[in-house]
């Protein structure tokens, strides 16, 4: 179980966290999610003391600078490549590990577990992103911890990476373990997290289990297929609800419950060929969520194709999967 | 406390740099009794000669092994943010004043163990070409044996002190080089100049040149006609303006390591 209360970080003028309290609780993966430069890396370090800054963060009861041997307690994955370069992969996980009584044999079990055992002799300045970042990881799994805290692990990893991954960090919170963990890919984070903390600008915008933030953040709509489309439009509109009409001809029903739609296709004598919810993806919540919340806002980018050559209509911002009909 | 020292071990000798430097050092203070074996053998071994060929010429010229066991000193904290290992190191080890401590210690003892061994070395090369050292453990000449072994040690401490209050290794190259070979040369030059005589007391606490007295065999030599009356300490009271200057670096140093940002 972690515990962090009020952790706040300031660097001149700019708050970078700011007063976050959450819980992470052990037997599922959460995610930490939030735009870029909103905080996620500092309110880590922050968390493990690595930076200074105000407030508390607890694993299980216990500040982790006053933790005798933390890595037995908690793993953790911060920076892409942090290895000396001429160090071998093998013995930067030994030094470690003799900080914090873990023999050789645990060394060479984690370099297998991540799948590095044929390159551990060699020096990480020749790993690739997704190479340093499973060293990262053995480094994480070091002390067998019951907590771990990772940020941004599936970084440079191929799809096989993300995949196992996933699938190693859902086993470990199987076991019990508590996995706190980054990352910006959003539709692995819907696969992968049960809970989620979510921030912008340092401040939390939510705290709670993924289904929760998505019905929070977003609209549910209904679909609707049937021949009497226009008539039924009509009758949907008159009944105070929104209607789009979707890319294959559809009926997108927002501001109605299903169940209502389906009482007025009743009423009004309308052939359904087609009645079913559509719910919104994590990444649409996470983008109705943080879009005021952004520190680096990037231009559109048909703002900078110039006027002669830019399309003469705009393509309809469509939603990016992850939809998923009842 | 003993898993900071398996921890700072097992950093140091785990890393190719370590052997490469404290060898070339070792080898290169070798290399001044060899080239005098060579050339001045026939003539009979005084102690000025001795301590000269014992030390590697420290005292005259570049004090080889010193130089390059410093720069293992600064590497030792140094090369933690270049590389960015402090963060690694610091969630394996996060009791901060644990870990320089042991850093400390670590070095100190690897410094200690590899300038005896140069000593040693250089001793046998002394007695396969004269076959004798004439009053090797007797004073002056076994107070600035004693006296190298702690400025190697002084010397070393101080880049480790400098790489931690730099966060890097090039500005701390920079201060471990220009300190003694452009600033204090420049310092003690400057103050023969009677426009500049108020300099004198200034040199007496000159931290490099000062230590450079621990390895001093006749400590009169700097002084004499025609020189300002420097006024120098002893050769131990020289040795701590040295070691003064290094604890206050390595204070300020770890001072700033347990306020700053990892």
């Amino acid at each position: 179980m972690i515990t962090a209360k009020g952790l706040y970080k300031r660097y001149r003028k700019t708050v970078a966290v700011d007063h976050l309290s959450f819980d992470v609780r052990p037997g599922v993966v959460t995610g930490f999610l939030g735009p870029n430069g909103s905080g996620k890396s500092t309110t880590m370090r922050l968390m493990l003391g690595l930076d200074h800054g105000e407030g508390e963060t607890l694993f299980d009861g216990e500040s982790f600078t006053d933790i005798r041997r933390p890595m037995n307690k908690v793993g953790t994955l911060l920076e892409a490549k942090p290895f000396h370069p001429t160090r071998s992969a093998r013995n930067h996980l030994r030094m470690l590990a003799s900080a914090n009584g873990i023999g050789d044999k645990r060394v060479d079990e984690v370099m297998e577990l991540v799948g590095l055992a044929t390159v551990k002799r060699k020096k990480p300045k020749g790993y690739s992103l997704g190479m340093a970042q499973r060293l990262g990881l053995a480094q994480a799994l070091l002390g067998d911890p019951g907590i771990l805290l990772l940020d941004e692990p599936t970084n440079g990893l191929d799809p096989h990476g993300i995949h196992w991954m996933r699938d190693m960090l859902k086993h470990l919170a199987a076991e019990g373990r508590t996995i706190f963990v980054s990352s910006h890919l959003l539709s692995e984070m819907q696969l992968m997290a049960d809970e989620l903390v979510v921030i912008g600008r340092g401040t939390m915008l939510f705290n709670g289990v993924v289904d929760q933030f998505v019905r929070e953040f977003t609209q549910s709509t209904v679909v609707v297929r049937s021949p009497s489309a226009a008539a039924f439009t009509t009758a949907l509109e008159g009944a105070g609800a929104q209607v789009a009409q979707g890319k294959d001809g559809e009926l997108v029903v927002s501001g109605m419950e299903i169940g209502a739609v389906g009482h007025l296709a009743f009423t009004e004598h309308v052939e359904l060929a087609e009645l079913s919810t559509r719910s919104a993806s994590l990444e649409e919540a996470f983008m109705s969520a943080t879009g005021a919340a952004e520190e680096f806002v990037a231009a559109e980018p048909l703002a900078a194709v110039p006027a002669a050559s830019a399309p003469s209509t705009h393509a309809s911002s469509t939603s990016t999967g992850g939809a998923d009909h009842a | 406390m003993l898993d900071a020292l398996r921890y700072e071990w097992t950093r140091l000798t785990t890393l190719r740099s370590t052997y490469w430097l404290s060898g070339i050092g070792v080898l290169a203070a070798l290399a001044i009794p060899v080239i005098a074996g060579f050339a001045v053998s026939d003539q009979p071994l005084d102690q000025t000669t001795a301590a000269a060929g014992l030390n590697g010429g420290a005292a005259f010229g570049i004090p080889f092994l010193a130089v390059f066991m410093a720069i293992i000193g600064i590497f030792a904290t140094g090369h933690e943010y270049r590389h960015g290992t402090i963060q690694p190191t610091l969630t394996a080890l996060p009791q901060r004043s644990r870990l320089i401590l042991a850093k400390i210690l670590v070095v100190s003892g690897v410094t200690v163990a590899v300038t005896v061994l140069s000593l040693a070395l250089n001793a046998l090369t002394l007695l396969i070409f004269w076959g004798d050292v004439p009053g090797l453990f007797e004073d002056p000449l076994r107070s600035a044996l004693i006296g190298y072994v702690v400025y190697t040690l002084i010397y070393t401490l101080t880049g480790l002190g400098l790489g931690l209050l730099f966060r890097g290794v090039p500005s701390a190259l920079v201060v471990i080089f220009l300190a003694p070979l452009i600033i204090e040369n420049l310092i003690f030059g400057l103050s023969f100049l009677p426009a500049a005589d108020w300099l004198v007391p200034v040199v007496r606490f000159l931290p490099f040149s000062s230590g450079a007295r621990l390895m001093a065999v006749d400590l009169t030599a700097m002084t004499g006609p025609g020189m300002p009356d420097f006024d120098y300490f002893g050769r131990w009271g020289s040795g701590a303006v040295f070691a003064v200057f290094a604890a206050v670096v390595i204070a300020a140093a770890w001072t700033l390591f347990k306020k700053r940002d990892a």
